[in-house]
């Protein structure tokens, strides 16, 4: 764009706090992903939350980098200040109203990338009939096309969300070159970036799950 | 009438013009089966309005005269000012697309109609109009970009239409003699040639099929409604003898009085789908030709999936849809923190009343998961379906707390170990008896019946294998007699 852009950019604390708010325990290089910045600079920053108390660090298999109670209620306190302060909460209800007449229908076509109905038996999803995997890919690719136009007004006023612009795109472009995961089935796929999606959408606008 | 058919024994359409749900209202007419009335536009006027944009010439007058009839037989008028008559709009194909399309409940009650109403265009305030409206709005739900992403991945075409079925509504939310549920003539998951099924007293039928409340075993009704629960015995056992198979039906029953819903195929699993078709050939019912086209080679594929066997209806701690096959067992653990920490000693699976991304790497943790809310197409069930762990979603009437599970009458602490069975949806406490059915004598007698057919004793085949030459054996003989019942709709 050439345009100077006037969408609100929130600061790269807030962006490691929240995107923790909507991933959940992660490594730093998925919290990295999920906010487009560099490791060391997302490093950084999760060092200081963690001395203010707000994340925390847990070793082990299931661990990684998650929020603290304290953690959570701040990045609420601080996601509703932003919204307030920006006045975007009319942007963000448009793209969440947007955003859930076309949730049914992605979940419909992750369980159909999974999962497939042959004799009136449903069995997994094998992939080795290549021109049905097309057909949920060309439906996908549709859908995409739609959730970019539900959401432009919510990618116009707010960066951070633009992120997932950028994540499903490329989770998209994977599956369509034959990363047969990066639709249901990674923490980086398609559906994994969408859920993160609707988590932030409600977190955003302060509604319970 | 050139568009419009009555809900009638004398209705001679197909479901290609009715549409698999009216289609099958008529069938139940024919068996003398309590129907509510109504009427059925077919999907030829659905097809023209789709073409033009405009009911075609001729189902505006056709639609104000068989509501004048439906008004004549019900002694009831829609928008009348005192007990009018209420009816619902349904959509309906000639192939299932299940909850793709739009549906209106309690038009003619003045808040019924104000749900539906979401293009912004003024609410008609005559009932007619109303009803028109609603009709335009099922018609068009057809090419509903999730309706058409369904027809795209299944395979059906996109010229066919819905037909919509107008019908008086019942009310199961009436008085204390009123309810609905939904019965089979056979257990779905078994294949137990008992009837089974579920019932919500005191309430309409959409809550018994949004698994938001807390439904009781269908064989309740034998005591509190006896004369219900012998019209519906009745009703199941004519209708699986009309079509010489298992059947489901939906029922509503207001002021103790019984009324049909729909009639849908058994939607039997694999292991029922192999019993039943056993026991249909044992009673006389089918050929042993015909049992063997029954079974699909796919249903012997999953036959040995784990499942739980031998369970007391008791030890069942509630039942919700299964979402990712196999059985799980393990403690429960009710938020993904404990399940992390709790799966360092041993199994645990995750209850959670719906699953966020915060839940993540607690169901990575987990054995497997159970939630309260959600389908087979939901969050929960698409990551336990990409992580591999067996998965019940659907619920109802499960409620979690801090460190404890509510289910009903019963409560189940943290760490308190439990099963669940992801094919038949069950959760039982306890650590149950788990088979395959692949050493079922059902299957054993099917496959006998098989190698009769190809000539082969079956050795070293697996088997689906072994009914799969059966399959060729028989088409090559040109045996294949008419299916009575779809298989599509049995996806549904």
């Amino acid at each position: 764009m050439t345009r100077p852009d006037s969408a609100h950019a929130t600061g790269a604390d807030l962006l490691a706090l929240h995107a923790l708010r909507c991933i959940g325990f992660a490594s730093l290089e998925r919290v990295a992903a999920a906010t487009g910045l560099p490791e060391p600079e997302v490093e950084s920053e999760l060092i200081d939350l963690a001395v203010a108390g707000l994340v925390t660090r847990v070793a082990g298999e299931f661990g990684g980098w998650g929020l603290t109670e304290a953690g959570r209620v701040a990045d609420a306190e601080r996601i509703t200040e932003e919204l307030e302060r920006t006045g975007t909460g009319a942007v963000v209800a448009e793209a969440y109203d947007g955003f859930l007449a076309l949730n049914p229908e992605l979940l419909d076509l992750c369980a159909a990338w999974q999962l497939r109905s042959v004799d009136g038996v449903v069995t997994a999803n094998d992939h080795a009939d290549r021109a049905y995997d097309a057909r949920v890919l060309d439906r996908l690719t549709d859908l995409d096309r739609r959730a970019e136009a539900a959401c432009a007004g919510l990618f116009a006023e707010m960066l951070r969300f633009r992120r997932y612009r950028v994540r499903l795109g490329d989770a998209m472009a994977r599956a369509r070159s034959g990363a047969l995961e990066y639709v249901s089935d990674s923490t980086a796929s398609y559906h994994a970036v969408w859920f993160q999606l609707h988590e932030d959408l409600l977190a955003t606008l302060g509604i319970p799950r | 009438m050139r568009w419009i058919y009555p809900l009638a024994p004398e209705t001679e359409q197909g479901p290609d013009v009715l549409g698999g749900k009216a289609h099958g209202l008529v069938m139940l007419r024919r068996l003398r089966l309590p129907v509510p009335p109504g009427f059925v536009i077919g999907t030829e006027a659905c097809r023209a309005f789709l073409r033009h944009r405009r009911f075609p010439d001729g189902l505006d007058d056709e639609l104000a005269a068989a509501v004048a009839e439906l008004e004549a037989t019900t002694g009831r008028r829609l928008g009348g000012p005192e007990r009018p008559l209420v009816v619902s709009v349904r959509s309906g194909g000639g192939v299932s697309m299940p909850g793709m399309m739009t549906t209106i409940l309690n038009l003619g009650l003045t808040s019924g109609f104000a749900a539906a109403a979401t293009d912004g265009e003024p609410i008609p305030d005559d009932a007619i109009g109303q009803l028109r409206r609603a009709v335009a709005a099922v018609f068009s739900s057809w090419n509903s970009p999730r309706a058409t992403t369904y027809r795209e991945l299944h395979g059906v075409p996109h010229d066919l239409g819905t037909a919509v079925t107008v019908q008086a509504m019942v009310f199961g939310n009436r008085d204390d003699q009123s309810g609905a549920g939904v019965a089979f003539s056979r257990n779905p998951n078994t294949g137990e040639p008992v009837p089974f099924g579920e019932v919500l007293f005191g309430r309409q039928g959409d809550e018994v099929v949004s698994g938001e409340s807390l439904t009781r075993p269908l064989h309740e009704l034998a005591e509190r409604e006896p004369a219900v629960w012998a019209g519906l015995l009745d009703a199941l056992r004519r209708v699986e003898e009309h079509h010489r198979d298992a059947c489901c039906l939906e029922f509503t029953f207001e002021a103790g009085e019984l009324w049909l819903l729909q009639a849908r195929p058994g939607q039997l699993a694999a292991a029922a789908a192999v019993r039943t078709a056993v026991d249909l050939a044992d009673e006389g019912m089918i050929g042993r030709h015909e049992a063997l086209l029954r079974v699909s080679p796919r249903h012997l594929q999953l036959v040995r999936t784990p499942r739980i066997v031998g369970v007391e209806e008791a030890d069942v701690l509630a039942r919700g849809l299964g979402a990712v096959p196999g059985v799980a067992v393990g403690r429960v653990a009710t938020t993904a923190d404990r399940a992390v920490r709790m799966a360092a000693d041993g199994p645990v699976i995750l209850v959670r009343p719906a699953t966020s991304p915060l839940d993540l790497r607690g169901l990575a943790a987990a054995a497997g998961v159970v939630t309260a809310r959600g389908g087979p197409a939901s969050h929960a069930a698409v990551v336990a379906r990409a992580m591999g762990k067996p998965a019940v979603v659907g619920v109802a009437g499960l409620t979690v707390d801090v460190a404890s599970a509510r289910a009903g009458a019963h409560r189940v602490p943290e760490g308190a170990r439990i099963a669940i069975d992801g094919t038949g949806g069950e959760v039982v406490l306890g650590t149950p008896r788990v088979a395959t059915t692949a050493a079922d004598p059902h299957l054993r007698r099917l496959l006998d019946w098989a190698d009769e057919v190809s000539g082969d004793n079956g050795a070293g085949r697996d088997a689906a294998e072994r009914l799969g030459a059966a399959l060729t054996a028989l088409a090559a003989r040109h045996l294949f007699p008419e299916r009575v019942m779809g298989t599509s709709s049995r996806t549904g």
